[in-house]
């Protein structure tokens, strides 16, 4: 693990509203290459991961639909999701995936 | 692996399909059959209509007495139509179900034997009700030729109206809802069948989700484009959580109402940018705004002498909306002492060093610079303090100038050899005649005279070109003295409102003063040395003041940083003795640079030489009301008549002449 991203990561996770970070290898099966945080432990964790990347596939395939099919080079680059308690923030690309839980009233 | 379940997810996902098609061919099927249907003759719908619901009834009510209880009805001439009929039909209508089943079955074989079985039990238990309906309507479409045919008939029938009495007189209409039913029931009962194999699917693909193997995971990590995907989506994810605005948050739940600290302070630190690696033991020297996002800003660092690895000279573009760290990083081999934003483009960055060297970073590219001028006599061996870029966007050069009085213009693309070199030289200085430029500043709308101030505190006027009565180089024969230690600071008043200032100059000076001075007109050179006295002198500062700015807005503010760490904020028009705003910044270290943003002058960036970078609000203090520049005019005037009585600028004055 390169220092420079260890560094990164570590400050995005001590943020002082964020819940944790999930770092996805996009692709079938969809893999957890890293995680910080309690809420993306275990069984939760590969839930979170399975949900994010369906969300982002689906946006992806709504994405294509409306444009046609010359697709003009359009992709997802970043999504916020904000439900009742949480906000998840989601930046994707072909291959990873980063996402963000965070709570925005602390 | 992966492989092969993902070609078994495909093999299922073409069978969906399938499934879906033959769906549709059936239901093509059917309207047509409908159609006939309506196309064919009424004249005996109703015996028709009573033949049917005595099969729906007998269905309805038990499904065993249905075939018993139709055949007494039925008459002997026409069974054996209706038989070979319905026969057909029926071989049609098992056939499509067949092939459907067909379908169902293959499928089952490749998904998950278990759970698939379940499921198609359960698919079997749905289709048995609606199985019958299709013979019902098989039987419909018989009789329909039967009375067409023979209506002598008709009497025979009439004898069995005891039987056909007991049936319920449905119309038509209903049958055919009740056909529609069946069908939508059978559709959905497709419906789900499809959707609970996709579900299949999905449950499939969710445990095919598995973890990563060590070297997977190092072959990953190690991967340079997936470095390069942390690096943006991080800086991404950071600009969104520093948004800090709660989206969803609800006005009307009452929140504390704890009084606010900040509450009549008029100026308000936004933040201070401050990078534990690139920062630490550093100090901040010089301090710009991008021209073209206002939420950059960019910081010259000086070396850290306690970290031999890292490069000398760092500069670092930082963003308000990412306040962990910086937008980006580049590195120098000597210290930056002056940095500028290239106003034309806003990619570029230029840097002045110690060693002399002029770099040009671009922000699309890494750490090192993409340009830098050679260490050779040709351009600056001395620390270059000063640089300024002048002209417009189609002729546009960089003015920069070290402490051996060393003035170069650059052309931003060439920078291999400087287009014009100035050695400012003053015959009265003894021993050398070198000009030490600590600062310089062209006025507003000028790009071939500037100002200069010196390590000897005097301010002298340059050219860049020969000129009319004048020489190219130093003015020899002006001398703004006033400042009796080396100037920091100077600054031409902006070009902006109703009047003209732009004759107006701030210097300061570690003499802890500021002063202000009026421009000698270039219209008519003097051709005899001839000393300038500024025209007023602010001695509120207890220490080195080490920058003075005009602010861009209002004509008559003004703002210093001094040595003590205080950002002073003046405006002539309310008093010229105090500032109007005295803040101390920090941890009271001193404040090197202070840079107003390019667009209103709301925000001032000052860079400390505690290696930070800090941003303060000044709020609706910079906003000028119409009157100001009449004001300011009357003050000026005030300052200039008035400083005769004025002791403090009539005393700084005759000292020193007297002291020449």
């Amino acid at each position: 693990m390169p220092p420079e991203l260890e560094q990164t990561l570590s400050l995005l996770s001590s943020h002082r509203s964020v819940l944790g970070y999930l770092l996805l290898s996009r692709g079938h099966p969809v893999c957890i290459i890293r995680y910080s945080g309690v809420i993306f432990e275990g069984e939760q964790g590969k839930k979170y991961a399975s949900a994010i990347s369906k969300i982002v596939e689906s946006v992806q395939a709504g994405l294509e639909e409306v444009n046609g099919p010359d697709n003009d080079g359009d992709e997802v680059r970043f999504m916020r999701i904000r439900t009742k308690r949480h906000e998840i923030m989601i930046s994707p690309d072909e291959r990873y995936l980063l996402a963000v839980l965070h709570d925005p009233a602390t | 692996m992966s492989d092969k379940r993902r070609a078994e997810i495909e093999a299922k996902r073409a069978k969906l399909a399938e499934l879906r098609k033959a769906r549709a061919d059936r239901q093509r099927a059917e309207t047509e059959r409908r159609q006939s249907d309506t196309g064919g003759p009424s004249i005996a719908r109703r015996d028709v209509d009573d033949l049917v619901n005595a099969l729906v009834g007998g269905l309805s009510s038990t499904s065993d007495v249905t075939p018993s209880s139709s055949l007494p009805g039925t008459p002997p001439r026409p069974a054996p139509n209706t038989l070979s009929g319905y026969s057909a039909l029926s071989i049609s209508g098992r056939l499509s179900r067949q092939s459907d089943v067909g379908s169902d079955r293959p499928s089952i074989g490749t998904t998950l034997v278990q759970s698939v079985n379940s499921a198609t039990d359960h698919v079997i238990e749905r289709t048995m009700i609606p199985r019958f309906v299709p013979d019902l309507i098989d039987v419909e479409q018989e009789l329909y030729e039967l009375p067409q045919r023979e209506r002598v008939i008709y009497n025979k029938e009439v004898q069995t109206t005891a039987v056909e009495t007991e049936s319920p007189t449905f119309r038509e209409e209903d049958i055919r809802q009740q056909i529609q039913r069946d069908l939508e029931a059978e559709r959905n009962a497709r419906d789900d069948d499809l959707e609970e194999e996709s579900i299949q699917l999905e449950k499939e693909i969710e445990q095919e989700m598995r973890e990563l193997t060590e070297e997977e995971r190092a072959s990953i990590l190690a991967a340079p484009e997936f470095l390069d995907f942390v690096e943006q989506s991080s800086k991404i994810l950071q600009r969104a959580l520093n948004d800090g605005y709660d989206y969803i948050r609800d006005y009307t739940i009452g929140a504390d109402s704890g009084g606010d600290d900040s509450e009549g302070k008029r100026v308000k630190r936004v933040c201070a940018f401050y990078d534990e690696r690139y920062g630490k033991n550093r100090s901040v020297t010089d301090v710009d705004w991008s021209p073209k996002y206002p939420e950059l800003s960019i910081a010259s660092y000086n070396k850290n002498p306690a970290a031999l690895n890292e490069p000398d000279g760092i500069v670092l573009v930082w963003n308000l909306h990412l306040l962990e760290r910086p937008e980006f990083v580049f590195h120098s081999q000597s210290d930056v002492l002056s940095v500028t934003f290239s106003p034309f483009h806003s990619n570029l960055v230029f840097g002045g060093t110690y060693s002399g060297q002029i770099l040009l970073w671009d922000t699309r590219s890494k750490h090192l610079p993409v340009l830098k001028t050679p260490l050779s006599a040709a351009g600056h061996t001395h620390p270059v303090y000063a640089m300024q870029m002048v002209g417009t966007q189609n002729a546009h050069n960089l003015i920069t100038s070290s402490t051996d009085g060393t003035v170069c213009s650059w052309l931003v693309d060439m920078l291999a050899q400087p287009q014009e070199t100035l050695e400012l030289v003053h015959a009265g200085h003894n021993k050398t005649g070198e000009v030490a430029i600590t600062t310089l500043d062209f006025p507003d709308n000028e790009t071939t005279t500037f100002w200069v101030g010196t390590e000897e505190g005097n301010v002298y006027q340059a050219n860049r070109y020969d000129r009319a009565g004048a020489k190219a180089g130093l003015n020899q024969y002006d001398i703004y003295k006033g400042h009796s230690g080396p100037v920091m600071g100077l600054n031409f008043h902006p070009l902006v409102g109703p009047v003209d200032f732009s004759d107006l100059f701030l210097t300061s000076s570690v003499d802890w003063t500021v002063k202000l001075w009026r421009a000698k007109s270039l219209a008519k050179p003097s051709t005899t040395a001839h000393t300038i006295a500024p025209i007023y002198s602010f001695d509120e500062a207890d220490d080195y003041v080490y920058d003075v700015k005009w602010h861009p807005a209002h004509p008559a503010m003004f703002g210093t940083v001094d040595g003590s760490g205080k950002f002073d904020l003046w405006n002539l028009n309310t008093d010229t003795e105090v500032p109007t705003v005295s803040t101390n910044v920090g941890s009271g270290r001193a404040i090197n640079k202070l840079e107003w943003d390019r667009k209103d002058g709301r925000r001032a960036a000052l860079g400390g030489s505690d290696g930070k970078l800090y941003v303060y609000d000044i709020g609706d203090m910079g906003i000028p009301r119409e009157s100001e520049w009449t004001d300011m005019q009357k003050a000026v005037a005030g300052i200039v008549g008035g400083g005769q009585t004025n002791g403090v600028v009539d005393g700084e004055a005759t000292r020193i002449v007297a002291g020449r």
